[in-house]
């Protein structure tokens, strides 16, 4: 189509009454036509206008509360997070339809999460003013309560991070129905989740890892539950280099410097 | 120029997707309080039908809900985000009233081609009520034939050659009259 024929199209594309093949055509012709572009971008707000102008009328009241449990709907199944992760190599054979529905509800499972994290929060908060009320005598339980509520905080604020990464992590020989979770953003932290580490023997102690293409990191200490859940939430080095895998070993009590003992569990970053 | 309120607006709104986006159901209920109305209006002239309208005004929010994280401000208001997702909720359960199970068969991805896609993907500043009332006044004081096409095209989701074959204009003609339409009605506008 020539310069004249396009530029006959750009009402309508701002109407967006254009089937997709026109409206990639004056796409392409958009970004190199100044005088076009210029004429789309000062009637797009006239389309804006258009949605506004029609006859207002309330919806019916009942339809917030419809709205709102639809998000975050009352007695919603619990988090993603705990849930068993689906080994990585099992998703490439799936069909791309399939995985795309995961992926949806992955995304709802996360939301919900973050709502289920935001909630404790507000328990938390509560729960600490009362206690900081009633006694100044309780301040071990109140550093402990601080702490709880700002790992909550910072919880919400890693899976929320524009720059979050996923690394779902499996379990090897010594815990082969381990498995675990890890989201890391570089400005915000990282959070890991562990379910059906085994026990830990007498005087070892489980330690994180995060590889980098340099060298293993030591991310914290894991003792898991009796449960065999183990969680953590940690600040990351801004300077440190992106991850190429999480691992976890099994070392010697108070941890060493770099990894030397059995791997129990390893995951690459998803995205 | 932007008057005070509509930057105030707009800040309120921001906050709430910022909220919404940290997973605080206040940012939703929020943004539900200022603009359900509309979403809810826009979707009903749209479909004419309240039992869909409130389907859509669900979808809209959800849909802003799972996505505020990637909604970015620099390319519309918060308002414009959430009427430009009503529209095409709306014109997308329009087009599968159009197509029939009997005919579904035959409707295969070229023929999908064909239909309207109404999502242009350009910035949109914000306009204020006093603005989007000017244009309500052009509209009505466009020549009728003018105005039929634009309306055909917004609230109904036609494309340009559907359009034709409906009114009995040529193709070119109606072209034509959607462009100058949009002038007409972007100079009542004023600048923003």
């Amino acid at each position: 189509m020539t310069h004249e024929e396009l530029r006959e199209l750009t009402g309508s594309y701002a109407l967006g009454a254009l089937t997709r093949d026109e409206r990639r055509s004056v796409e392409a012709h958009l970004a190199e036509c100044d005088a076009c572009s210029a004429e789309v971008r000062a009637l797009m707000p006239v389309a804006d206008a258009l949605g506004r102008i029609v006859p207002q009328q309330d919806p019916p009241a009942a339809l917030k509360r419809r709205v709102l449990d639809s998000v975050y709907g009352a007695g919603q199944r619990l988090p993603s997070v705990y849930d068993r992760p689906v080994a990585a190599k099992r998703m490439g054979a799936w069909p791309a339809w399939l995985a795309a529905a995961a992926a949806a509800v992955a995304a709802v499972a996360l939301g919900v999460y973050v709502q289920v994290l935001q909630d404790r929060i507000v328990r938390l908060e509560e729960g600490l003013r009362q206690a900081e009320a009633r006694a100044a005598s309780t301040g071990t339980a109140l550093v402990a309560a601080r702490e709880t509520a700002n790992e909550a905080q910072m919880r919400v604020a890693i899976l929320s991070a524009p720059d979050v990464a996923r690394v779902d992590l499996t379990g090897q020989t010594p815990a082969p129905r381990a498995s675990a979770r890890a989201y890391w953003s570089r400005s915000r932290g990282l959070m890991f989740t562990a379910s059906d580490l085994p026990p830990l023997p007498a005087g070892k102690v489980y330690q994180l890892w995060v590889v980098t293409a340099e060298a293993p990191v030591s991310a914290g200490l894991l003792r898991p539950d009796p449960g065999g859940r183990a969680s953590l939430t940690v600040e990351t080095p801004q300077d440190l280099a992106t991850p190429v895998a999480m691992a976890v070993t099994i070392e010697p009590a108070g941890g060493v410097p770099a990894p030397t003992g059995e791997k129990y569990l390893i995951g690459t970053p998803t995205h | 120029m932007w008057n005070r309120a509509v930057i105030d607006d707009q800040t309120f709104d921001r906050e709430a997707v910022v909220r919404m986006s940290a997973g605080d159901p206040e940012g939703l209920s929020r943004l539900y309080d200022r603009h359900a109305r509309a979403v809810y209006s826009l979707a009903l002239r749209i479909v004419e039908d309240r039992a869909e309208a409130e389907d859509i005004v669900q979808d809209v929010f959800s849909q802003a809900w799972f996505q505020a994280r990637r909604y970015d401000h620099e390319r519309a208001p918060v308002a414009g985000w959430l009427l430009m997702m009503a529209r095409s909720r709306a014109i997308d359960r329009l087009r599968s009233r159009r197509v029939r199970p009997d005919n579904a068969a035959a409707f295969d991805d070229h023929q999908f081609d064909a239909v309207v896609d109404p999502a242009p993907r350009q910035d949109l500043e914000a306009i204020s009520a006093e603005q989007a009332g000017r244009v309500r006044n052009a509209l009505e004081a466009l020549p009728p034939e003018k105005r039929r096409a634009i309306e055909l095209a917004y609230y109904e989701g036609l494309t340009h050659t559907e359009i034709a074959e409906r009114l009995g204009e040529p193709l070119g003609t109606v072209k034509t009259r959607i462009r100058l339409g949009m002038l007409r009605l972007r100079e009542a506008l004023g600048q923003a």
